[in-house]
Order: structure tokens, then C-alpha cells, then sequence
């Protein structure tokens, strides 16, 4: 496959996430004909109900067997297998684009990952960043084929989008009114907070994963002596002099941030993890997530 | 004690340091130059410092520390400053003059309690005071017991000074100050010169400071000017000290059986005078030991009064020589004292002349078989003093003691000598006046002198007398209402004595009358027993011979061979020649103990070194007393306080220190 070039995705990672696929604590009602069941009653092998025959029903689900019984005419329902609406929505601000790998990187190959589980299982993929006007809606992916052009998609991406996390959410909201699995990759580091955007998220019903993503960087910082810290998003400056009650501060500071982050999902029936940049996407994908049942 | 600061610097130097701690907190306050850093949010930072930023003052003390630490070290440099010239700009080069007294009662263990003798207590205050030296200054070391000793002549060099205060030992030897007081005097004042013939640095006359440490056991000093010396007494002592010492310790050979030994000492109690009630019932019990050759042979226990003697005798049979050992148990601060020797040597006879007209009671009293024992006496006429056989006698030192009875030689014979109504010609006695016919009145015989120590004078009658006139030095030995009538001088390691009344007969109106009734006294004998004991040395031979500490120790030379060996109570022989008087002299006696004298491997003779000096072993002290030097009466310090001492060095090395500690958390901060 042309997949098996890419950065993003190893062939051997590729060839782990074809047998998992997207798993959604919600049964949602699809647009097309995938491999997921779906609330409404249509073909498939799995048998769900009866119901008493009106004209104009197909005869192909007339039950024959029960009519030869009863003498009456009684139509087999099956439920409907249809695709899942998967969403990715990419925080791709100046702040992501830090640490080795880039934050930003490691969200592309995140998304990369779940989008190809969900194109390999036909559901319908879509990859959007925060940046995205509401009006710009991302291209959706549906199918194997697809892959090559997700990747596209996500390599386009750029870092530096100057949308506040919460705008960026509230556009995504907007553009897609669908139901789904979302997956917010961000770092959170909004100085608004992060809690209205996830109640943009938690309104629209979807199932929410949070992947907050921090680099080493970040949950370590190495910093010694006096310093100027400026922010690269607005620009803001911090003077610090770094002694070991400041880093011992911060890293309470970071406690308090992670944990809070996770208890507000929580409470939200949205699912948290914190990822740092550092731990392998497959190692994620196949441990983590697997636990937090995005796949399976 | 707070140190007295020195205004070092002028007002424009105070005015630029003034200036320098708001200018180290205004450069403190500047920005410091922070190196830029793009980080992904300072969202966390933020939040972090102002959690800080809400802890109270002492976070802001906290990042200030550098600062703090900058002030802190520029007190630190001002103190230094301040101390660094302790007096003054116009400050003049000082030197002190420590004089140290090393005599026997500055053995003492009394100071802290007993930890320390009273000698290590000066030693140890002098290097306290050499410590507080500065550079120019200069010290000098003399220490003094019976004479002085220059420790240490003027120098500024510390590191030697206290290496010859070290070298100062204690010494057996009694006190006095004006040895001492004269090589400093010769020193700090122009006109004199010093005794120490070494004493060719003597650096040029200038006031000093006279610094005194002493248990001051010693007599006024007269006769003595300051001068340039700035006196200043430190006693050293305890004021409530007291000391249980054995001040008199002999034997005797008993008149009739020479192996019997009668031994005699004398323990005296020194002690702090309380209150006068309390003082006349405490009393305090020692043990006496009396040892033979090392092993105890006899015991005693004595209860003596604060302030007074007590006695003790024991009398041995069989024993023919060894030596005597007198132990006081008594837990007192005074060692030294708490033990004396006592020596008997086999009796020897010594060689006497006597010369006179004829004495029949003196040569009577000389016939007993006790004094056959002590000498062989040879009788003269005074006509026999101008043959030449005398002369050639004498002149070697043939007789050990020769007595001119109411005559005189032409030259005083190397010999000790006793005149009988008659003068010695060297012209160092005078005769004084005569006293009137019948008013002699005997009132005070010198008990404690071995030669009137027994004969008891009370009834004795003197018709006709002079008075006699000794010179300095000596002992009268009986004295009478109108003076001394018989005296006791040493002259060049021998004695002379003088009785200034006849022992024989005068002629009145035909009649001869005897000049005394003592003749016929029973003390009389005994006095002439006491005569060639003492003066012909039979006693300091043949008994209980004491030389104090530091005393000449004398053999009178009737050896063959020319040089003796001595081995001191430390094992540690020397040999000694004979010199022209005929005299093996030993002047090394600084130790307490028994000495031997070998003559060709044979032991000849032992002699004992005692200390038996009261005033050394009167080792109370008497802060309240001042003492006289010279026309200058001067109190004694008794809280020693040490003098300057140099902090600076010490706060400049704490500036390091606190630069160094700074240096440390600039580069190293994450740790505060």
C-alpha cells in the first residue's frame, strides 16, 4: 500500500492497527452502510425483532417459516450495520509545536493511527484542526483508499494556527452536527482554560476522548538560572529564577493542572488521558487506548 | 567583653561607605539580565511563581538572599575596618616586659579547681597575651624565683615567644622579685644597665609595660625605682588555698648510742583565716610517714591547728646510714613540700684546733667522749699561730674548724672559725661597744640555729662584754639588751662566728672572778657538742645535712682523688673537681631528693635537698594586700581579663567565607 511509505506510519504499526478497530461507548446512528450496528433496522445477519407485515413491505424479510406456523404474515427485522462517524480535531497552535517530536507531530501521528483503524473499517474518518473556519469543513474519509489522502491531509497541516481553544471547538461544533467518536488532541495549554471548550464537546453528545499531550519538556523542565520566559503564542513574558522551590512549585503546578483536567472529563463522561510526546504512538494506541476502550 | 572600636577612617571614608549598601540594593533592584527562552505557554510559570509570589516575606527574602548575603558581607568588611587598627592611627609601638615567676609555691595546683598549677595558669595567660599581639609590638620574657632569667629577649616574632614561654619549668627555689625588676629596669630605663650579660639586644630605652604574674609570695621590694615601667600585678591563685607543709626535718645521733636516731620534723598548717571562731577549733589530721630506704618504718598522726605547726620525733635504733624519708598525707595543692629527706652518713671525725691560752672548761667540755667522737681536737698556744707549721696547716685546709680563744690569727685560715673574745682580722666584724661591768642581760637566743638550738640560756650571768658587729649575711645568735653579743657570717663558703664575752677568767682587786657562770652550766657542754657539730661540719656530714634548691652543695676535701661523681635523685650523675680552696662545690640542685656522692665507685656521702622554705610553702594568697615595688604601692588584679584581641582576621575570613557560600548558590542556587 502507499501507506507504508509515510512518516507518519510505520508499515509495521499499520499492519498491528488493521485487526483494532474504533470502538464507541454510544450506538449512533450512521449516514451509510458500514460495519457498525446501528439503531436503525436493516440488513445485516443479526437478527433484532418482528414485526407484523404491512403492504408495501419488502417480501425479501417476509419470515416464511412463521407464516407457514401462523397463517400470517410476520417480517424479519435485522439491525442495520452502519459506518461510525469518527472525528479528529488537531490542536495545531504555536504551543504545539514544541518538544522532539513536536507535539503537533506526535497529534498528526496520533490521528493518523486512529484514522487509518477507522478507514480499514470503512467508518467515516474525518481530520480537522482547531484553526479551521466554521465554514471550512475537513474532508471526510471513508475506506481504505482514503489513507493515502489523509495523509496528505495531516501533512498539510501546519503549526501556528492563532485560535484560542475554545473558538476552535466551538467552530468544529458547528461545522459537524453529527454524532460520533471526537478526539481532541491538544495540549490545553489555553490561558482561558480548556473547560468551556469541552462543554462545546460534551453538548453535542459525542463520545469525547481527550488526548492531552505534553512533552517532556514540559512535565520536566530542565531550566537553570535567570530566565525570561516568553510565551510564543501572545508573547507573554514570565521572569523566573529558577530555584528548586520554583521547579518544585511548577511541578505541583502541573499536578494540579493534569489532574484537574482529568477529573473535569470525568465528571463529563468524557474519557482523559494524558500522553507525553515521548511514549511510542503504537505503544499508545495499543495499551492505552485499548484500555480506555477507544479501540479495541 | 564588647571590643572597644577605633574611629579608623575620616569622614569622607565613612561617607563613601555609607554610600555602598544603597548602592549594592539599588544594583540589586536593577533588572537583572534574564537570557530569553521561547517556551510552548508560560500558562504553568505563571501560575507557579504567582504561587510564590503569594507566600509571605520570606520568599521575598528568599530571592533576595544574594542580596542579603552582599550586605551581610559588607558588615562584615566594616567591622573588619574597625578592628583593624585597634587604637588608633597614631598608635605606638608597644612593649610589654611579662615576668613570670617560676619559685616553688607557683607549683601550686590550684587554679580551675586543681586542673592547672599556678605556673601553667601565667604561662598560659602570657601566650593569651602574646596572642593578642600586634605586628610592631614587642614582648620580653623574664622569669624569677630566687634569681631571674631571661626567657626572651625584646622581640615581635610570636611563634618564638611562645616557644620560650614553653621552655619555662618550675623550680625549687624561693622568690624574689628584684633580679627580675632590675633586668627590666635596665631595660626600659636609660642609666642602668641589665645584669644578663647576654642581654646585648637590649633595645633602647623605652616605657613598657611591666606586666607581673606571680602568686606574689615574696617581700616588699625597697630600694628600687619604676621608671619607665608601667607596673601591672596578675595574681594567680586561689584565694582560700591552703597547704600542709613539712618546714623542718632532721636527725641526730644520740649522745651516747651512735646507732640510735632521733628524728625531729616540723609540719606546719597554712590556711585562709575564716572567721576567728571557726579558725580556733578546725583542726586537721595528716598521717606522717617515716620511711627507711624506700620502706615505711614508722607512722605517726598529727592534729594541727589552722595556721600553726605541730611536731613529730621518732626515734630508730640500728641504724648505721640510709636514708630518711618524711611523707605528709595531706591532699593539698603543694606537693613539693609534702615530702623531705633526711640523710645519715657514718660519722666521721673532723680535725680542730683550738687555740688558746688555756680554757680548763672548754677543754673540759672538748674531753667528753662525745665530742672525742665528733672531732679530733688539737690544742695550741697562740703562739703556735705565727710557726710556720700553722701556717702551712691552715693554708691547705687541714682543720675543719679552728678556735681562736681571746686571740687572732694574721689572716683568716680557709677553715670555719670561732672567736672567743676577739675579732677576726679582716676587718668585716667591727667590735662594738662595750657594755657597762654586770649589765649583760642575755634576752633572746636564735633557737632555730643549730648552735643554740639546745643550750638553754635563762640562767646565765655575763659579767663583761662587747657588742659585736657582724656583717651582712649573718645570724646573731645571742642577744643581749644592748645588742648582739655573739654573731654567726658566712665568708667564701665558710662560717665565722663570734662570742663577744670570755669564757675564761677575769682579775678584780687580785681576785680572779669567771666571766660567766656558763662554764659551769650543763648547758655548756652541750653548746661546745653543738660548736663541733656545726662549725666542724661533723653535723653536715654525719647526719641530717640539708641544702635548700639551688644552693651550693660543699665536700671539703680530704679525698684522694680529685673529682667526685654526683648522681641526682633523677639518676643523672655529673662529676665536680676539686677546687683550689680545697671544696668539691655542686651547684646543681635544683631537685628535691636525695643525692649521692661517689669518690672511685664508693658511695661516700649522701645529702638531702629540701625545700623547708615557709614562705614558699605559705602558698595562701592575699589579694587584699598590696605590694610595695619599690616607692609605688600597687594593688594586685585578681580577675584577669585578656587583653585585645585581634577579631578582624577572623571577620575578614568570614567575609570569605560568605563570598565564597554566595559564589556557591549563585552557581548552584537550585539547592536554596
Amino acid at each position: 500500500m502507499s501507506t507504508a511509505d509515510s512518516p507518519l506510519l510505520s508499515p509495521e504499526l499499520l499492519t498491528r492497527l488493521e485487526r483494532l478497530e474504533l470502538v464507541s461507548r454510544k450506538i449512533y446512528r450512521g449516514q451509510m452502510k458500514g460495519e457498525r450496528r446501528s439503531p436503525r433496522k436493516g440488513q445485516s445477519v443479526e437478527f433484532a425483532d418482528f414485526r407484523t407485515y404491512v403492504p408495501g413491505d419488502d417480501i425479501r424479510f417476509i419470515d416464511w417459516n412463521t407464516y407457514a406456523r401462523l397463517d400470517k404474515l410476520f417480517l424479519k427485522l435485522f439491525l442495520e450495520e452502519e459506518d461510525l462517524h469518527f472525528y479528529a480535531l488537531i490542536d495545531a497552535s504555536q504551543s504545539m509545536n514544541f518538544g522532539d517530536p513536536t507535539k503537533l507531530e506526535y497529534a498528526k501521528q496520533l490521528a493518523a493511527a486512529l484514522g487509518f483503524i477507522g478507514l480499514v473499517r470503512s467508518d467515516r474518518v474525518r481530520i480537522e484542526t482547531l484553526g479551521q473556519g466554521a465554514q471550512a469543513p475537513g474532508p471526510v474519509l471513508r475506506g481504505r483508499k482514503s489513507v493515502w489522502r489523509m495523509q496528505q491531509y495531516l501533512e498539510g497541516i501546519e503549526p501556528g494556527e492563532p485560535v484560542s481553544l475554545h473558538d476552535g471547538v466551538r467552530n468544529f461544533c458547528l461545522r459537524n452536527s453529527g454524532k460520533g467518536i471526537v478526539v481532541l488532541i491538544s495540549d490545553l495549554m489555553d490561558k482561558d482554560g480548556y473547560e468551556s471548550a469541552l462543554r462545546y464537546l460534551m453538548a453535542q453528545q459525542m463520545d469525547v476522548y481527550v488526548l492531552h499531550v505534553l512533552s517532556q519538556e514540559e512535565l520536566d523542565p530542565e531550566l537553570t538560572g535567570d530566565l525570561r520566559l516568553v510565551d510564543c503564542e501572545d508573547a507573554d513574558m514570565a521572569e523566573i529564577t529558577v530555584s528548586a522551590p520554583l521547579l518544585k512549585r511548577y511541578q505541583q503546578t502541573l499536578s494540579a493542572f493534569i489532574g484537574g483536567a482529568n477529573e473535569f472529563c470525568s465528571r463529563r463522561g468524557m474519557s482523559y488521558a494524558m500522553v507525553r510526546n515521548q511514549m511510542p504512538v503504537d505503544e499508545l494506541v495499543l495499551n492505552l487506548l485499548r484500555r480506555q476502550g477507544l479501540v479495541r | 567583653m564588647w571590643p572597644q572600636m577605633t574611629n579608623l577612617l575620616a569622614p569622607w571614608q565613612w561617607a563613601v561607605l555609607a554610600v555602598v549598601p544603597p548602592a549594592i540594593v539599588a544594583l540589586y533592584f536593577l533588572k537583572l539580565k534574564r537570557a530569553p527562552l521561547e517556551v510552548p505557554s508560560t500558562y504553568l510559570w505563571r501560575k507557579s511563581i504567582e504561587d510564590l509570589h503569594v507566600n509571605s516575606l520570606w520568599q521575598r527574602l528568599r530571592r533576595s538572599i544574594l542580596l542579603l548575603l552582599q550586605l551581610l558581607l559588607l558588615l562584615i568588611i566594616l567591622l573588619a575596618l574597625l578592628n583593624f587598627s585597634w587604637r588608633g592611627e597614631s598608635r605606638a609601638e608597644q612593649r610589654t616586659i611579662y615576668l613570670i615567676d617560676n619559685s616553688a609555691s607557683m607549683q601550686t595546683r590550684d587554679v580551675d579547681g586543681g586542673q592547672r598549677t599556678r605556673l601553667e595558669e601565667a604561662k598560659r595567660r602570657v601566650a593569651d597575651a602574646i596572642d593578642t599581639m600586634q605586628s610592631g609590638d614587642a614582648a620580653m620574657i623574664i622569669s624569677f624565683s630566687d634569681t631571674a632569667q631571661v626567657v626572651q629577649q625584646y622581640t615581635g616574632n610570636r611563634p618564638e615567644l611562645r616557644r620560650q614561654l614553653k621552655s619555662i619549668q618550675p623550680t625549687n627555689h624561693s622568690t624574689s622579685i628584684i633580679d627580675a625588676l632590675r633586668l627590666a629596669a635596665g631595660l626600659a630605663n636609660p642609666g642602668r644597665t641589665s645584669d644578663d650579660p647576654n642581654d646585648l639586644a637590649a633595645a633602647d630605652a623605652v616605657p613598657a609595660e611591666l606586666r607581673v604574674f606571680s602568686d606574689f609570695r615574696f617581700s616588699t621590694v625597697s630600694d628600687f625605682a619604676l621608671g619607665n615601667l608601667e607596673p601591672k600585678l596578675d595574681l594567680i591563685g586561689q584565694e582560700d588555698t591552703g597547704n600542709v607543709a613539712i618546714v623542718n626535718f632532721s636527725t641526730r645521733r644520740h649522745e651516747d648510742r651512735p646507732d640510735m636516731i632521733h628524728t625531729f620534723a616540723r609540719i606546719q598548717r597554712y590556711a585562709q583565716e575564716d572567721s576567728e571562731e571557726e579558725s580556733a577549733d578546725d583542726e586537721t589530721t595528716v598521717r606522717v610517714e617515716l620511711l627507711l630506704d624506700g620502706s615505711l618504718i614508722d607512722a605517726a598522726e598529727l592534729s594541727i591547728k589552722k595556721n600553726e605547726f605541730g611536731q613529730v620525733e621518732f626515734t630508730r635504733e640500728d641504724i648505721e646510714v640510709g636514708v630518711l624519708e618524711l611523707r605528709v598525707d595531706s591532699k593539698d595543692t603543694l606537693a613539693l613540700d609534702d615530702r623531705a629527706w633526711a640523710v645519715i652518713n657514718r660519722p666521721e671525725r673532723r680535725r680542730v684546733l683550738f687555740v688558746s691560752k688555756g680554757n680548763e672548761p672548754i677543754e673540759r667540755a672538748f674531753s667528753s667522749e662525745s665530742a672525742d667522737k665528733l672531732a679530733r681536737i688539737e690544742l695550741a698556744q697562740p703562739e703556735h699561730l705565727e710557726s710556720e707549721d700553722y701556717k702551712k696547716d691552715s693554708e691547705s685546709g687541714l682543720y675543719d674548724l679552728i678556735i681562736f680563744d681571746e686571740c687572732a690569727p694574721q689572716k683568716m685560715p680557709p677553715s670555719n672559725t670561732l672567736f672567743i673574745n676577739a675579732l677576726p682580722p679582716d676587718g668585716r666584724w667591727k667590735r662594738g661597744d662595750d657594755i657597762a661591768d654586770g649589765e649583760v642581760q642575755v634576752i633572746d637566743t636564735e633557737k632555730t640555729h643549730p648552735l643554740m638550738k639546745l643550750p638553754d640560756l635563762g640562767d646565765v650571768d655575763i659579767y663583761r662584754a662587747f657588742n659585736v658587729e657582724r656583717p651582712s649575711g649573718g645570724v646573731d645568735l645571742i642577744d643581749s639588751a644592748a645588742g648582739s653579743i655573739f654573731s654567726i657570717a658566712p665568708r667564701d663558703g665558710y662560717e665565722d662566728a663570734v662570742l663577744g664575752f670570755s669564757l675564761g677568767l677575769f682579775r678584780e682587786d687580785g681576785e680572779l672572778y669567771p666571766n660567766t657562770n656558763w662554764r659551769n652550766s650543763r648547758s655548756f657542754p652541750v653548746f661546745w657538742r653543738d660548736v663541733l657539730a656545726y662549725l666542724g661540719g661533723t653535723e653536715a656530714r654525719g647526719s641530717s645535712s640539708n641544702v635548700s634548691p639551688g644552693d651550693t652543695y660543699q665536700l671539703r676535701g680530704e679525698l684522694q682523688s680529685g673529682e667526685v661523681k654526683i648522681i641526682d635523685p633523677a639518676e643523672k650523675s655529673s662529676t665536680v673537681s676539686r677546687n683550689r680552696q680545697n671544696l668539691y662545690e655542686f651547684t646543681d640542685t635544683q631537685q628535691l631528693g636525695v643525692y649521692q656522692v661517689w669518690s672511685d665507685d664508693q658511695l661516700i656521702q649522701l645529702f638531702a635537698v629540701n625545700l623547708f622554705d615557709r614562705d614558699e610553702s605559705d602558698n595562701r594568697t592575699r589579694p587584699e594586700e598590696k605590694v610595695r615595688l619599690g616607692l609605688t604601692e600597687l594593688a594586685v588584679g585578681t580577675s584577669w581579663q585578656p587583653a585585645r584581641r585581634e577579631l578582624w582576621k577572623w571577620l575578614a575570613l568570614l567575609g570569605l567565607v560568605v563570598l565564597l557560600v554566595e559564589w556557591y548558590i549563585y552557581n548552584r542556587r537550585v539547592y536554596l
